[in-house]
């Protein structure tokens, strides 16, 4: 038997996964994302969760970063 | 997702765009020698080794023997011999004993000795012309050129500068090359165009030209006889007038075009002679592949300095320039002839989000860069390249592709199977063997799926 699943694969570094798979394990979005842990770098999660997800860790990219700029 | 991504503007060089032409126009466009003399030049080193032995050989030469005028690796022998096949230069014929021969093309032969050698008859409307009473010099050309060009940018970038001057050809090839497209009845900036503003003027040029190039045949137009006085143009001499007496309707209206994007100058639509300016010249060389390439920009000095604290002052009365560099920078103020930016994380995101890359930003700065930046080695500050190409690594921390899972093999032999099935039908986009995992593109996933059914089946 083989198992067939549409969806997305994320290729990403360790940290990013890490980052993922803590919002699947909070139910951040309310549901379970994640359908596959691939490897240390990819993910197979649903589609139509991309686009939250990524506005989510735009979200997390910004916190990281401060203004340098001074006017 | 290609939702997501932005596709990067691909601007062909001379040899990628011949590629793409059918046989036949390239047989025929070998009929004159400017189109000889342009691709010649263009040839790789080798390739032009090669065609200079053979050029007085009027027989097929023998591969074994080609390969022996030169003890560059063999790659590049191959690549050399196969830039000459793509365009139609030689092609492979035998010799009586049944060995593997080049023969040059015939009508390349001739017109490309006619061009070296000389004679044949003159190129461009050499026709006398008497002393024009309103001669332009070197200086005026070079300044109205630009004017027309910047008018095409200004409407571009959407400000109001001197865009009457933008018929409804030039709006057409915009939107025909998605530099623009139509939003809400009102023509508007695309990704691909916002690539295109901040490419160096020739390749600009260039890559628009291409883009008409495209359209032409749907003018009713001949491509061979446009390319042909285009290639003719761009060996013509810039300062000096030629006739436009013997010109073909076709080709008239061809030069009206021209004359609309700046690449010649016509006093008037009827007057009978025009001078090509330096869009037009060396034109062929197009996008060119070395460095050198964005001199042409340089009778127009540097203008911006980038500082190390993020600081972008520009030097310029130039609303386009402004506007350019609002692309990618957040504008602070702004005095009659000098603009101050800064370029921030946000700005800089904005632009990628746009389809900008690093690459693109870092270019403009540098070839635009004011000469007392010129005397720094490297010319902008290494924090900057740095941090402009971090930002950019930071939007790419994680890459989606939509696919189709396969897993839960019962045999690795079954896992195997279907993995050769898509690596060899091009649609694998990823496999794990120690989970018995493969990933198939979206599009893939019906042939794949039926391939499965029939071997289940069997």
């Amino acid at each position: 038997m083989v198992n067939v699943t549409k969806g997305v694969l994320v290729e990403c570094d360790p940290a990013m996964k890490q980052f993922l798979l803590y919002l699947d394990n909070k139910n951040e979005f309310g549901r379970k994302f994640v359908l596959q842990d691939l490897d240390d770098t990819h993910l197979f999660i649903t589609a139509d969760i991309v686009e939250i997800l990524q506005d989510r860790i735009d979200e997390l990219l910004d916190q990281m970063s401060f203004s340098i700029a001074e006017k | 997702m290609a939702g997501l991504t932005y596709k990067k503007l691909v601007c062909k060089d001379l040899h990628t765009y011949l590629r793409s032409l059918t046989p036949s126009v390239l047989d025929k466009l070998y009929c004159h020698p400017a189109t000889c003399l342009a691709v010649y030049r263009d040839l790789p080193e080798l390739a032009r080794h090669y065609v200079m032995r053979i050029l007085f050989v009027e027989q097929a030469v023998a591969q074994a023997v080609v390969k022996q005028w030169s003890n560059t690796s063999p790659e590049e022998q191959v690549e050399a011999a196969a830039a000459l096949m793509e365009l139609r230069v030689w092609y492979e014929q035998p010799l009586p004993g049944g060995m593997p021969g080049w023969l040059l093309n015939p009508t390349f032969r001739k017109n490309l000795s006619t061009a070296l050698l000389g004679g044949g008859t003159p190129w461009l409307g050499t026709k006398d012309l008497t002393p024009d009473k309103y001669a332009k010099d070197i200086p005026f050309l070079d300044k109205y050129a630009l004017e027309r060009w910047e008018c095409v940018l200004h409407f571009m970038v959407g400000s109001n500068e001197g865009s009457d001057g933008v018929n409804k050809d030039i709006t057409d090839i915009l939107l025909h090359s998605h530099l623009m497209r139509v939003d809400d009845g009102e023509p508007s900036i695309t990704a691909e165009g916002f690539q295109f503003l901040l490419m160096d003027t020739s390749s600009q040029v260039w890559f628009f030209l291409l883009q008409y190039l495209d359209t032409v045949q749907t003018r009713g137009m001949d491509l061979v006889e446009c390319l042909t006085f285009l290639f003719q143009l761009s060996f013509s001499s810039l300062g000096k007038d030629y006739s436009a007496e013997e010109m073909n309707e076709n080709q008239l209206r061809f030069l009206q075009h021209l004359r609309e994007f700046g690449l010649v100058y016509q006093r008037k639509r009827k007057s009978h002679r025009y001078y090509p300016t330096r869009l037009a010249i060396n034109i062929v060389s197009g996008v060119s592949k070395d460095a050198t390439g964005a001199k042409l920009d340089t009778h127009r000095p540097g203008f911006i300095v980038v500082e190390t604290n993020y600081r972008v002052y520009s030097y310029t009365d130039s609303p386009l320039q402004v506007a350019l560099l609002g692309l990618f920078c957040e504008m602070l103020y702004r005095f009659p002839n000098l603009a101050v930016a800064n370029l921030t994380r946000a700005s800089v995101r904005a632009a990628m989000s746009r389809g900008i890359t690093a690459e693109q930003i870092l270019h403009f700065l540098v070839s635009h860069a004011h000469p007392e930046m010129l005397k720094n080695n490297p010319v902008l500050p290494a924090s900057i390249t740095d941090q402009i190409k971090l930002w950019e690594m930071e939007r790419d921390r994680i890459r989606f592709t939509d696919g189709v899972m396969y897993n839960q093999f019962l045999s690795q032999a079954d896992f195997e199977l279907l993995r050769n099935y898509a690596k060899d039908t091009d649609v694998l986009v990823w496999e794990m063997p120690e989970k018995r995992v493969i990933i198939v593109t979206k599009a893939g996933h019906d042939d794949v799926k039926k391939f499965w059914k029939r071997q289940r089946a069997s």
